[in-house]
């Protein structure tokens, strides 16, 4: 085995397959970093590319690209409140604060430190726990996967605004703007033109939502007419604020690795899942959504945490547990190879390989995002009124580019009003956009559950799994309005 | 009417109107619907009564802390004609997308958007954003991507 794994590492460590890994890195950063360009974006694009490389190479690239991009995504959180991808919209609550408060530097910095020790510890998960961790989520059922996004939503609305009913009333229109489109037995919802019968997509939501109501406020209120774009301001993250953070990075981490193990979970919710948890256990939860190191941390070391574990039923099964997961099956596919259990047999020379390099791209993360930090820190000099709309001309064009549909556009801009309408409604959005992602996979298994249970609806409440999963969400609403009933009590003592 | 209860009641008719007016007309059932499936308008309609017992319970029950929300402190009805004017610009682009074209279309809309946010004094910035910016940025999604935009029917008549 030493052996094997030593020849891997010779046959990694060439400078061809270096160069390789810090274009696919350097390039995500970028791409995830501009708003409504995806990392599947970047993966879909290269994927042309790999049919003239090698396998492991080829591979490599695209998780290189995966990974940029999933880190890139904050860049944009931070300074310009527009998270470049999904995952890192939980990033986007602290991050532009505490950009807002001359700490851009020292967010990003959070942020890529976190993403690193995330991607490294899901490399790890991947290394020695694939095949364990790979059958154990073959396992889970229907009900099983219902409550637990279940879990994960309750978590995602107690801990976004400032109320879990509004959090929770966000969820249920995200939850009902994610039934548009044809459903899992083929019947078409609200398809009022005939775009809307594929459904809406992800990026255009996305965007529309965190993007665009930051220039409808500055058109609308102008309320940051003064207000430069963030400044990279104060860099240095303290030992004592890293200190203070590890917690909720080794406990992100854990999260990213294991959400990112089950399919169809991935980045975005391990990230909201990953926050909630960090900001009802922190000391300074209070902080949280207002410029908390911590909440960054808890973010990206689970959205990158993710990454590496999205892997695991990939290789170990053959199953992608994400539309990039999904993008990288078809490239094994081109290369002659076919992710399972097999593969581990008769292709374990390009397994360790495989895994080798991508411990080497977590360190070529963190010096990737170490140079665009200063690269995008320019940013900073474009006034707000000059930014937002060039970050509405970014959107615009990216959207367009994904499918070449107009209706995107569209959807991008109906959605920037409706999260200007949810801003002036104090409405949380991160809970909305989260049962967007989540809904047709929650909706799925419950049909599914009921269908298997012949319409009985304690199929929910049949197994230990699911039990935890019903206690858990229990204690989350119940702390939840404990501390809303606690805040509430402080402020009338302070009036 | 305070705040919350506006909120509650209007979230609240949302819902009520998906539930009652639209479920009913745009999610129909099929005829056969194999074993124990439940229908497809099982989940959006379970939603939207949730969401109208929410709406109303939150009504009544307002949140801790209701943040103030900031602005230049202009009278409101300047506030709306700000933001009517942005919706129809941004209505105007998708109106104008098909007859001139992608590349005119955004340029108007971002220069439109520049001008909104009030930009007066940079003005040389704001075309080099609005016009140069969004042609680098067309031609490097048009020749790295190979993404199509629409040329627009008056591009094409004219022969541009």
């Amino acid at each position: 085995m030493l052996n094997e794994i030593l020849s891997a590492l010779y046959a990694v460590a060439t400078f061809q397959n270096l160069l390789i890994m810090i274009a696919g890195i350097w390039g995500g950063v970028l791409i995830g970093a501009v708003p409504g360009m995806t990392g599947t974006m970047a993966v879909t694009l290269a994927l042309p590319f790999t049919y003239y490389m090698d396998p492991v190479p080829s591979i490599l690239l695209l998780v290189a690209l995966y990974k940029g991009s999933t880190y890139g995504g904050s860049v944009s959180a931070i300074l310009i409140r527009t998270p470049g991808t999904a995952s890192a919209a939980c990033t986007a609550l602290d991050g532009h604060p505490l950009a807002q408060q001359g700490k851009a530097g020292k967010a990003l910095n959070m942020a890529l430190y976190s993403s690193v020790i995330g991607d490294f510890i899901s490399n790890i998960s991947l290394i020695f726990f694939a095949a364990p961790l790979a059958i154990l989520a073959l396992k889970v059922g229907p009900p099983e996967y219902f409550m637990l996004m279940l879990f994960a939503l309750t978590t995602v609305a107690g801990v976004s605004g400032n109320s879990l009913l509004l959090g929770l009333i966000s969820a249920m229109l995200g939850l009902l703007l994610a039934t548009v489109g044809e459903d899992m037995y083929g019947s078409f919802r609200f398809d009022f033109v005939p775009d809307m019968q594929s459904g809406l997509n992800v990026a255009p939501v996305l965007v529309g939502l965190f993007a665009l109501p930051e220039l409808i406020k500055l058109v609308v209120l102008r309320a940051a007419k003064t207000e430069q774009a963030a400044k990279l301001g104060d860099q240095k993250v303290t030992r004592a604020e890293f200190m203070g953070s590890l917690r909720s990075i080794l406990r992100g981490s854990v999260i990213g690795s294991v959400l990112g193990a089950v399919p169809g979970i991935g980045p975005s919710a391990a990230a909201f899942f990953s926050y909630g948890e960090a900001q009802r256990s922190s000391k300074r939860g209070a902080n949280f959504g207002k410029g908390e190191l911590e909440g960054i941390a808890a973010s990206e070391s689970a959205n990158n945490g993710a990454c590496g574990a999205t892997m695991i039923p990939l290789l170990a099964l053959g199953v992608p547990g994400d539309v990039i997961t999904g993008v990288m099956l078809g490239a094994f596919m081109i290369q002659g190879l076919t992710p399972g259990p097999l593969l581990f047999q008769t292709n374990i020379h390009e397994i360790y390989m495989l895994l080798i390099g991508m411990l080497v791209s977590s360190v070529l993360l963190f010096f990737a995002g170490k140079v665009t930090m200063r690269m995008f820190s320019k940013v900073a000099l474009i006034p707000q009124t000059l930014l937002t709309p060039l970050v509405l001309m970014l959107c615009l064009i990216g959207i367009y580019s994904i499918n070449s549909s107009m209706f995107d556009v569209a959807v991008l801009l109906v959605m920037g009003i409706v999260g200007f309408g949810m801003f002036l409604l104090n409405i949380p959005t991160a809970p909305f956009l989260i049962a967007f992602i989540l809904g047709p996979m929650l909706e799925e298994n419950l049909r599914r559950a009921l269908a298997m249970s012949r319409g009985d609806l304690s199929v929910l409440l049949s197994s230990p799994i699911t039990w935890i999963f019903s206690v858990l969400i229990v204690l989350i609403i119940a702390m939840t309005v404990r501390r809303e009933v606690q805040k509430s009590k402080d402020r009338k003592a302070h009036s | 009417m305070t705040k919350s209860v506006f909120r509650g009641l209007l979230i609240a008719a949302f819902f009520a109107v998906v539930a009652f007016a639209l479920v009913p007309v745009y999610v129909p059932r099929p005829a056969f619907i194999p074993g124990f499936a439940p229908p497809p308008d099982m989940w959006p309609r379970l939603t939207a009564i949730t969401g109208i017992g929410l709406s109303v319970i939150a009504a009544f029950l307002p949140p801790a802390v209701e943040p103030p929300i900031e602005g230049d402190g202009s009278p409101m009805a300047r506030k709306i004609v700000r933001a009517v004017v942005l919706f129809a610009a941004f209505f105007l682009y998708l109106t104008l997308v098909p007859w001139i074209g992608f590349l005119a279309s955004t340029i108007l809309l971002t220069l439109a958007a520049i001008a909104l946010t009030g930009e007066r004094t940079r003005v040389l910035w704001a075309l080099g954003i609005g016009v140069i910016g969004t042609i680098l940025v067309m031609m490097f999604f048009q020749s790295a991507l190979g993404t199509q935009f629409p040329a627009g029917q008056l591009v094409k008549l004219l022969g541009l």
